[in-house]
């Protein structure tokens, strides 16, 4: 694959209400595991709506140069959505037909082989995840974006989720997962973006990112970022990436169905 | 590897899938039977025949097989959007015409088992109770017959065919479920009432009577009452019909089964554009 990024968002806005949710984001997606962090209601989950073509901007392009094959882009929502009365079996075997897949080779790769017959409405939560992982990376997709897909399971199944998620990435495939459980971010991810009131408040290469900040992993870097930005008002860009200018707020989470894990501080709204 | 039917297909089985694994659309079915079937005990026409049965069904057919196709379509293109998973769906490679097709296809299908069964269960009742014999398949004018019955039947499953693609059409414009319901019961009553209240409007104003049977074909209640009058309960009691404009009522039917399948699915292709749009002129960004 040559150097082109798998996906592009150039100077995006979204707004719900006329209130910017995400407000002139620019990033490139590369392949590997990118995560996406940040408090409640910062734009995780319409970044990643908007990267998988689910909302449109209200402006700004969004571009996806390095996404490639008959289904370019898989998606988990963060409620996993699939229809009740069905089994993870005839769940899967539905997507599985529209790119000629393998639904069973599909639940054996998450480990759900032996739950292919129950009804996805009989599912844990966990396993509704992991369900939902499997339906994302059928027919190979260049883009995997992953809308939290460790939230709310216990600690074996959360890194479970992580590890299915992580090891669709390679150099040709770029998985983009939106977490608060910044352990298994420091475990899995490649590179880190991290929003804060609409803006991204620093993105890159994990490793630099610590490096800069003079933290030990995403937690510190979690800490130092937010109480840096805090210290200095309402929200500006650092020079690694986005503007930042973050004087937006959402209810984002709630918007799109959120159930986050309060694994961070939520920081508190502020008035336009 | 996949092709344009193999999506349609696919929606179309998951669709019909969860339409016979719905306990409620069974009640629907066993419900329209006993309405029906009491409607033609009360009436007393299934005692005489098939054109005196259809007689009897004739009205409360125009409300019962519109209701029960609301019912079946009303949120048939908006569950999947609530839920979500239209969004996971449209990752795959499937356009939304297919989806669309698939979805109808399943719902037309259902609305056969849902509405057709129990009116030829009732047509099947008045074979084998009505006298004098009915066993007759009358090919002249002036004998009663299955046949009739048949095309009667036909002419439902037609109206209901419009009906089922006017509510999914609802459905997908739906934000969500109670506004589906509303706008599905606004459908409905302007389906079943509006057209008649039209026509009697044009000609108090002044219309021609002589335009009624092109006026009435317009609308799908029109045209069905028209086909039935005209190629059913003419055929037995009247020498030659000029109730209405047959291909005029074919094709409304069939026209407003397909202007619902392109309003689902212009909905679905860009609402979510629609909405950038007025996002963009809320928060005074574009021109």
């Amino acid at each position: 694959m040559p150097d082109e990024p798998v996906s592009t968002l150039s100077d995006v806005t979204r707004t719900y209400g006329g209130v910017p949710v995400l407000d002139s984001i620019s990033l490139a997606i590369d392949p590997g595991v990118t995560a996406v962090i940040g408090p409640n209601g910062s734009g995780k989950s319409t970044l990643l709506r908007l990267l998988v073509g689910a909302t449109e901007p209200t402006t700004g392009e969004v571009r996806h140069p390095g996404a490639t094959g008959p289904k370019p882009i898989g998606y988990l929502p963060q409620r996993v959505p699939f229809r009740d009365g069905f089994t993870a079996r005839e769940t899967l075997a539905f997507y599985a037909r529209l790119v000629g897949g393998d639904p069973d080779a599909a639940l054996e790769q998450v480990g759900l082989a032996d739950a292919g017959d129950r009804r996805v409405e009989a599912l844990s939560g966990g396993m509704r995840r992991l369900l939902g992982i499997a339906q994302a990376v059928l027919g190979d997709p260049t883009l995997v974006a992953l809308d939290e897909p460790a939230s709310g399971l216990d600690p074996g199944m959360r890194e479970r989720a992580f590890r299915a998620a992580a090891e669709r990435a390679d150099r040709d495939t770029a998985v983009v997962v939106s977490s608060h459980a910044l352990d298994l971010v420091d475990d899995h991810a490649d590179r880190v973006v991290l929003l804060r009131r609409g803006g991204v408040a620093v993105a890159g290469p994990l490793d630099r990112l610590l490096d800069d900040h003079a933290v030990d992993d995403v937690s510190g870097l979690y800490r130092a970022v937010t109480a840096a930005e805090e210290r200095t008002g309402a929200g500006r860009s650092d020079e690694e990436g986005g503007n930042g200018d973050g004087d937006a707020e959402s209810d984002e989470e709630e918007r799109d169905g959120g159930d986050t894990k309060p694994d961070v501080h939520v920081t508190g709204v502020s008035e336009r | 590897m996949t092709g344009p039917l193999t999506g349609v297909e696919t929606v179309f089985r998951r669709e019909l899938a969860t339409v016979v694994r719905t306990p409620g659309y069974g009640v629907l079915a066993v419900g329209l039977l006993a309405a029906v079937g009491g409607l033609l005990a009360a009436g007393g026409g299934g005692a005489t025949g098939f054109v005196p049965a259809i007689v009897d069904l004739l009205l409360p057919t125009e409300a019962l097989v519109p209701l029960a196709a609301v019912v079946l379509g009303y949120r048939s293109l908006l569950a999947d959007g609530a839920s979500g998973e239209l969004a996971v769906i449209r990752t795959y490679p499937v356009r939304v015409g297919e989806y669309v097709a698939g979805v109808l296809l399943a719902r037309t299908v259902a609305l056969v088992g849902v509405v057709g069964a129990p009116y030829a269960a009732v047509g099947v009742g008045v074979w084998l109770t009505a006298a004098p014999d009915t066993g007759i398949f009358a090919t002249h004018t002036g004998i009663d017959s299955p046949l009739l019955y048949l095309r009667f039947l036909a002419f439902v499953l037609l109206l209901g065919a419009a009906y089922v693609s006017l509510a999914a059409a609802v459905s997908a414009l739906a934000a969500n479920r109670r506004s589906a319901i509303a706008l599905g019961v606004l459908a409905l009553v302007a389906g079943v009432l509006g057209g008649d209240l039209l026509l009697l409007r044009s000609l108090g104003a002044g219309a021609s009577p002589a335009t009624i049977p092109g006026s009435l074909a317009l609308t799908p209640n029109g045209a069905f009452r028209g086909l039935v009058f005209e190629h059913v309960i003419g055929v037995a009691f009247a020498p030659e019909g000029e109730f209405i404009a047959t291909g005029r009522a074919v094709g409304s039917l069939v026209g407003w089964t397909l202007l619902g399948a392109v309003v689902a699915g212009t909905a679905l292709a860009y609402g979510s554009q629609v909405d950038a749009a007025i996002e963009r002129v809320r928060s005074g960004i574009g021109d």
